[in-house]
């Protein structure tokens, strides 16, 4: 299609939103809200997400060693565990460190421990595993090659948590769609119902553009346009009011559940893209149907 | 240019029209006329396109109208004027942007369109009105609006119904030259009206309508 058409369209466009200020203030801000909304609830999925990928990561395992290990044992098992990817021995812990720091946690009850014979405590080598290498750590299996080794008596990590963890992100998943499918149909409903209106106040000068031999595409383009604008307008002021949040909260160190420093990270650019292109394409939609229901010439 | 074949049209138990036969030649000059009722706005609107006939054919520069499509239909009106009896202008627009609006919507260029609408707005006289707005003028300037507007285009034929329904007698006698005018210049004009002033001594053709037929052709 010809540039000067497309310049008329967008003329009359601009002009259409101009003259029904209100309903499209109303209209946008409602679209706005439900990006908002959505975007959020993404946000702090891709965050949550982020964050429970980064602790599967760093992931920390107790090594417990058999009573009376002799040295020349333990160094085998030390150099093992060094031979893992990214496995770091964070130290040792002898069974009087062990006890020592079961005192000390239970603090006021730590007379209980009087009455103990011997140490029932086990020593144990405390392992990392760094983040960052790229590869995906197996707990699981390192868990029962360790457990083969001669002088390793238990090997302990969090995998029930991070398993719970992971549940609970599949839950979140599905109850995103779920959200985000109500409230695209809620922004459908808005934008359809904004150019509802304005398709209304204009339907004398519609009547006239056709009498003058407009077709029908020609009559409908301007309207198109404005959901379209509509759509990317709410879009981009979405993602810079989630992002002038997202830059606040961010300059404080978030504590999540006594689980340490949570560090937010913002939508990757594809991310951003799509919101962009999803809510131009709803404005789209919501004009078509618009169009579609309520041009009766 | 224009052909009516044994045209029908009811409005329900109303009958406007009854086999009508009618062969307007292009160029010519007709006049359509008879008492209010008689189906002179309903013949123009059929002719135009706006409303199908309940029997009967239409064509119009050799196109029936009962086969065409919407898209052509619209390309077809881009060749037709029409002076409504309403005058069908855009309060919010100015004469200038109303005139201009039959090019637009075509697609002509921006200069094209200038020019074109000037010229026009010279020919009815409102070339010092082009950016006043239409309430603000009176119904004889609107009429000229309307009639600026139906022809910026060089329509091959120029409809129009009640032109000077509102307009009092030296009113009447400029829009009537300017018909004339644009008669001259090649272009089909029918004209609906029940004043007689206006086809009396005008020596064209006339037609005259009653109850929906054909009673009589001077």
């Amino acid at each position: 299609m010809k540039l000067r058409r497309w310049s008329y369209f967008l003329r009359q466009a601009l002009m259409n939103i101009m003259n029904n200020r209100l309903v499209h203030v109303i209209g946008l801000g409602t679209m706005l809200v439900s990006i908002l909304l959505f975007g959020t609830y993404l946000l702090l999925f891709i965050n949550l997400n982020a964050w429970v990928q980064g602790w599967g990561h760093s992931l920390s395992m107790s090594v417990y060693l058999e009573e009376g290990i002799s040295e020349a044992k333990r160094d085998m098992i030390a150099s093992w565990i060094k031979s893992l990817p990214a496995a770091e021995i964070e130290r040792l812990i002898t069974k009087e460190e062990a006890l020592k720091e079961l005192r000390r946690v239970l603090g006021d009850q730590a007379g209980l421990l009087e009455g103990l014979s011997a140490n029932p405590l086990p020593a144990s080598l405390q392992v990392v595993f760094e983040k960052g290498e790229g590869q995906r750590i197996d707990p699981e299996r390192i868990k029962k090659e360790l457990e083969m080794l001669e002088g390793v008596e238990e090997v302990q990590y969090s995998e029930d948590w991070l398993k719970q963890f992971k549940g609970l992100m599949r839950l979140i998943r599905v109850a995103g769609v779920i959200i985000g499918g109500f409230l695209c149909m809620g922004i459908l409903f808005i934008v359809t119902n904004t150019i509802k209106l304005t398709i209304y106040s204009r339907k004398e000068e519609i009547e006239i553009l056709k009498l003058v031999g407009a077709t029908d595409w020609f009559v409908k383009m301007p309207f198109l346009l404005e959901g379209t604008i509509q759509g990317m307008v709410s879009g981009i002021l979405a993602l810079f009011i989630l992002f002038a949040g997202y830059y606040l909260l961010s300059t404080e160190k978030i504590h999540f559940a006594n689980l340490g420093v949570f560090d937010l990270v913002f939508f990757p650019h594809g991310y951003m893209l799509l919101i962009l292109l999803a809510s131009v394409a709803l404005g789209l939609v919501g004009s078509l149907i618009a169009v579609r229901r309520f041009f009766d010439i | 240019m224009i052909q009516l074949f044994h045209l029908f049209k009811d409005f329900g138990p109303n009958v406007a029209l009854r086999d009508i036969n009618l062969r307007i030649l292009k160029g010519e000059f007709v006049f359509v006329t008879g008492p209010s009722g008689a189906g002179k706005t309903t013949l123009l609107r059929l002719i135009f396109g706006s409303e199908r006939p309940t029997s009967g054919q239409i064509l119009i520069n050799a196109i029936n109208l009962n086969r065409i499509s919407r898209s052509n239909l619209d390309r077809l009106r881009r060749k037709v004027g029409f002076v409504f009896q309403d005058f069908k202008l855009l309060p919010q627009k100015t004469v200038f942007e109303n005139v201009a609006l039959s090019l637009e919507v075509i697609g002509e260029r921006r200069s094209f369109v200038r020019k074109k609408t000037h010229q026009s707005l010279r020919l009815v006289n409102l070339a010092e009105k082009e950016q006043a707005y239409p309430l603000s003028l009176s119904g004889g300037e609107q009429q000229r609006v309307a009639i600026a507007r139906a022809i910026v285009k060089d329509p091959l034929i120029l409809l129009a119904d009640e032109p000077t329904g509102n307009l009092d007698a030296d009113l009447t006698k400029d829009i009537f030259t300017l018909f004339r005018d644009i008669h001259q210049k090649g272009t089909t004009v029918v004209v609906a009206t029940h004043s007689q002033e206006l086809f009396e001594d005008s020596g064209q053709r006339t037609i005259v309508l009653k109850q929906g037929k054909i009673v009589e052709e001077k």
